[in-house]
């Protein structure tokens, strides 16, 4: 096992205790639990293999799931998301030429920003959708998705600009 | 199969995507009861769709079969009908037990022409379906003719617009009798002669098929007067009339045989 992969089920033990163990407890006002175990599909490497990529994120929404016994609304949530990460990047970054290699490798602050954005609005809205999953709510699921967004995109960024200083050192 | 699998190769995510999914969805519904309920509902809600929209078109495909369907129900009314045609003109015989020596079969028209002097047209039934000649073609609001000749599968019907057939007609309420043929041009235009003068005639009284031949049945209704002139002379009124349906415009027909024919022909022909 070489160091890329070991880096990456590290990272990926690491977000799923951590977002069990602590992001689930928060409840910010109440009810606002951010999900910042999305670092990890931000982080994965943006050219590697997407098949294992969606498979990975299958594994790691569902084993959220298991761990926080709410049936499949992450796994959904998740996988979709790792699916059409190829889409968001394009839409976020651009032309094949200027992808950058990884999440962290690029230096264009907006590009980044937006692709965050997307990523989290996206996983949000299924996620709550799925939670709810009723037509009559569907104030409810804007209202969580919308707040809920705002703290996961916070502590991801928080987080992931955090990863690229351990990093560099 | 080397394409099939390529195919397989090829759009693996989404195949992988897809199949996580109904895992997901799976978990989802095996997990909390209020999204399994969530989820039948919304199963429900498109599965009924679905088997509306088949439905509609598997209906749209049966109209054909459902025709004919309703073409033979329609036959079986047609006898009944023409069998209390008759009844209203003579109350009396609601008490009395009746033969109805007449048989309907249903048949469509696959050639017809109004624009000769003697117009004759084709149906799609012959000897094989019991087609015989010298038997009646009726409408539903009319007749059509008599068959001339027959094939197997084919008759021909000698139309009512042909200037040398003519037809027992009387009158709905009065029994004046007369005879029904073609003026030879526009083809809802009739004249019905030899109506004695003693009976009361007006605009817009109904002609129904007389019953004196052997061919139709008593009260099958024809058309209108539209107008009618004294012939001092003769002593017979003349009589426009104008038929309730076009006959160069109809599909459906009904072949009516009359049972007692042969019976009445035999009478007939003993006769000095």
């Amino acid at each position: 096992m070489n160091s890329s992969s070991l880096q990456l089920v590290s990272m990926f033990v690491l977000m799923v205790l951590l977002q069990v163990m602590l992001f689930n407890n928060l409840q910010l006002f109440g009810f606002i639990n951010p999900m910042v175990y999305l670092l990890f599909i931000i982080m994965y490497r943006f050219e590697s293999d997407q098949t294992l990529f969606i498979l990975l994120s299958f594994i790691l929404g569902f084993s959220i799931d298991f761990l926080s016994q709410s049936g499949g609304a992450h796994s959904i949530a998740t996988l979709t998301i790792g699916f059409l990460r190829p889409l968001l990047i394009r839409n976020a970054f651009g032309v094949t030429a200027e992808i950058p290699t990884s999440f962290y490798n690029d230096s264009r602050t907006l590009n980044k920003t937006i692709f965050l954005a997307l990523i989290i609005s996206i996983h949000h809205l299924l996620y709550f959708s799925f939670v709810f999953f009723n037509w009559n709510a569907i104030y409810l699921i804007l209202k969580n998705t919308l707040l809920a967004s705002v703290f996961s995109l916070i502590l991801i960024a928080l987080l992931s600009s955090f990863y690229k200083k351990l990093n560099d050192s | 199969m080397k394409r099939i699998l390529n195919a397989l190769v090829q759009f693996r995510n989404p195949i992988l995507y897809l199949l996580l999914l109904g895992l997901s969805f799976f978990f989802l519904d095996n997990k909390s009861s209020f999204h399994q309920s969530q989820l039948e509902k919304y199963g429900l809600y498109v599965s009924q769709n679905l088997y509306r929209v088949s439905h509609q078109i598997g209906n749209y495909f049966q109209l054909k079969k459902i025709n004919e369907k309703l073409l033979q129900e329609n036959k079986a009314l047609k006898e009944l009908e023409l069998k209390s045609k008759g009844i209203p003109l003579y109350p009396s015989a609601l008490k009395v037990k009746r033969r109805f020596p007449f048989q309907v079969k249903a048949a469509h028209i696959i050639k017809n022409s109004f624009l000769n002097q003697q117009n004759f047209l084709i149906i799609d039934k012959g000897a094989e379906d019991g087609i015989k000649e010298e038997m009646a073609v009726i409408t539903d609001r009319g007749i059509i003719g008599i068959v001339k000749s027959v094939s197997n599968h084919y008759a021909s019907v000698i139309s009512i617009l042909n200037q040398d057939l003519k037809i027992n007609v009387r009158l709905k309420n009065s029994a004046a009798f007369g005879t029904l043929s073609w003026k030879g041009k526009n083809p809802i235009d009739f004249q019905v002669e030899d109506v004695v003068m003693n009976a009361q005639l007006e605009k817009g009284d109904t002609l129904i098929t007389g019953g004196m031949s052997s061919y139709f049945p008593l009260g099958i209704p024809l058309g209108k007067i539209s107008e009618f002139e004294h012939d001092i002379q003769s002593g017979y009124y003349t009589i426009s009339t104008e038929l309730f349906e076009d006959p160069s415009q109809v599909y459906y027909v009904y072949v009516i045989e009359n049972l007692d024919q042969k019976e009445i022909n035999e009478l007939k022909n003993e006769q000095p």
